[in-house]
């Protein structure tokens, strides 16, 4: 998969437009998951892998296989790009999913969805379940509530009902921890 | 050893990746990486080992339209990545690169205060002082070829050939000062490619004060004062950057 990936990235980088389409049916569903998390509208997260993916036929050929991984290049862009686009403070007017908008929304009760479960089952994937689990419980929950919903700090204080300055020093600490786990995964 | 410098870009670069950094901070944290290649790399560093976080997030299949606009958005446009903006000026990063770094320091001292020495001590690890003279040279069809910057105070020229020259064996590439006022005077010589130095007889802020132009001629030997150049191969402006 990595190496189709890295295949198809160095096709797209000469301006083959059936490469470009191959990564795009490849990755897209994956990406868009990622976006959608983060902006929670669908009108956004689409705006969003559009200009990743337009980013991403601009840059492809500065593309460094030795450096990243195809997903993790393309995962990055999306993360940033999803990430500016919720900072930017325009809300459309469109529904939210967190809203019970029907679409991709109807699964928002699914516990996958859950953004601290969502933490877990990538700790276990990546091998330091039992380092994220040494980490204290309200860190966990505040990391997982920024990392995949890309909420602010006060937004997070609202949804722990907890003080910003206490929800502030929880991410820092717990981020420092993870970055710790991340670093020497079991 | 002062491990505050390290951890404090590692930090920022983490935050950064993580998504808990405000608009601000993010926008001035990208403009810190566009100036410090350090903080790129741990930008990168931290999305190679971050990033895999978000596999777990389950899939969703974006509306037709998405690939229907991103097509229409890429056509006619070749996959190149001299487009993007920090490409276009690459040929200033040398400069404005430390220069830039300077400001952003600035930047990053209204963010974390306590962070101003650390992120200063950073961009003179550079290895350099910022670059206060830059020039660019061209050939006839005004491509670029020669950047050439030097400290303000420093007497170094470091010159950059952005693509080989052919030299005929025995000439030297000479670059010259031409000032506003009186004759062009050589300032060193220069190598038909790569990166070199070298030094000047005075300090780049008596010798360039008052020259706006620089070129580059193929002499039969390093010119001395008071030598007449030969035709012009290069020439481009030559300005201060601070």
């Amino acid at each position: 998969m990595i190496a189709d990936l890295q295949q198809l990235l160095a096709r797209v980088a000469t301006g083959d437009r059936v490469a470009f389409r191959q990564l795009y049916d490849a990755t897209a569903p994956s990406l868009y998951g990622v976006a959608l998390r983060i902006v929670r509208q669908r009108d956004r997260a689409e705006e969003v892998l559009q200009d990743a993916f337009v980013n991403a036929w601009n840059r492809a050929a500065g593309y460094q296989a030795a450096l990243s991984q195809p997903m993790t290049w393309l995962t990055a862009i999306v993360r940033n790009r999803a990430l500016d686009e919720l900072r930017s403070g325009a809300r459309h007017g469109a529904a939210f999913l967190d809203d019970g908008e029907r679409g991709p929304a109807a699964d928002i009760e699914d516990e996958r969805l859950d953004p601290l479960g969502l933490l877990e089952q990538a700790a276990d994937t990546l091998a330091i379940r039992a380092c994220l689990d040494a980490i204290d419980g309200l860190q966990r929950q505040c990391l997982a509530l920024a990392y995949y919903h890309g909420l602010s700090h006060s937004e997070i204080a609202d949804h722990v009902r907890s003080p910003i300055g206490s929800v502030k020093v929880w991410l820092r600490r717990g981020l420092a921890k993870l970055k710790r786990c991340l670093e020497s995964p079991a | 050893m002062n491990y505050d410098r390290p951890e404090l870009l590692d930090r920022l670069a983490a935050e950064y990746v993580f998504g808990t950094m405000s608009a601000r901070v993010r926008r001035r944290f990208r403009a810190v990486q566009l100036a410090l290649p350090a903080a790129r790399r741990a930008v990168e560093f931290w999305e190679r080992r971050m990033t895999p976080l978000a596999r777990s997030v389950p899939p969703a299949q974006p509306s037709a339209a998405a690939w229907e606009a991103i097509d229409r958005r890429t056509r006619g446009r070749t996959s190149r990545p001299v487009e993007s903006a920090f490409s276009r000026f690459a040929w200033l990063k040398p400069a404005l690169g430390v220069a830039f770094g300077a400001i952003i320091t600035l930047g990053l001292a209204r963010l974390y205060p306590t962070a101003v020495a650390p992120v200063d001590e950073f961009v003179q690890q550079r290895g350099t002082l910022p670059a206060s003279y830059v020039g660019l040279l061209t050939d006839d069809s005004n491509n670029p070829v020669v950047l050439a910057s030097s400290t303000r105070y420093g007497r170094i020229m470091s010159i950059k050939m952005l693509r080989k020259l052919d030299v005929p064996p025995g000439k030297v590439l000479q670059l010259w000062a031409l000032p506003k006022e009186g004759p062009p005077f050589p300032l060193g010589v220069v190598a038909p490619e790569g990166q070199s130095s070298f030094q000047m007889a005075d300090t780049s802020d008596k010798l360039l004060f008052g020259v706006p132009r620089l070129a580059v001629s193929v002499e039969k030997a390093p010119a001395r004062a008071g030598t007449t150049p030969a035709p012009y191969l290069l020439t481009g402006n030559c300005v201060k950057l601070w």
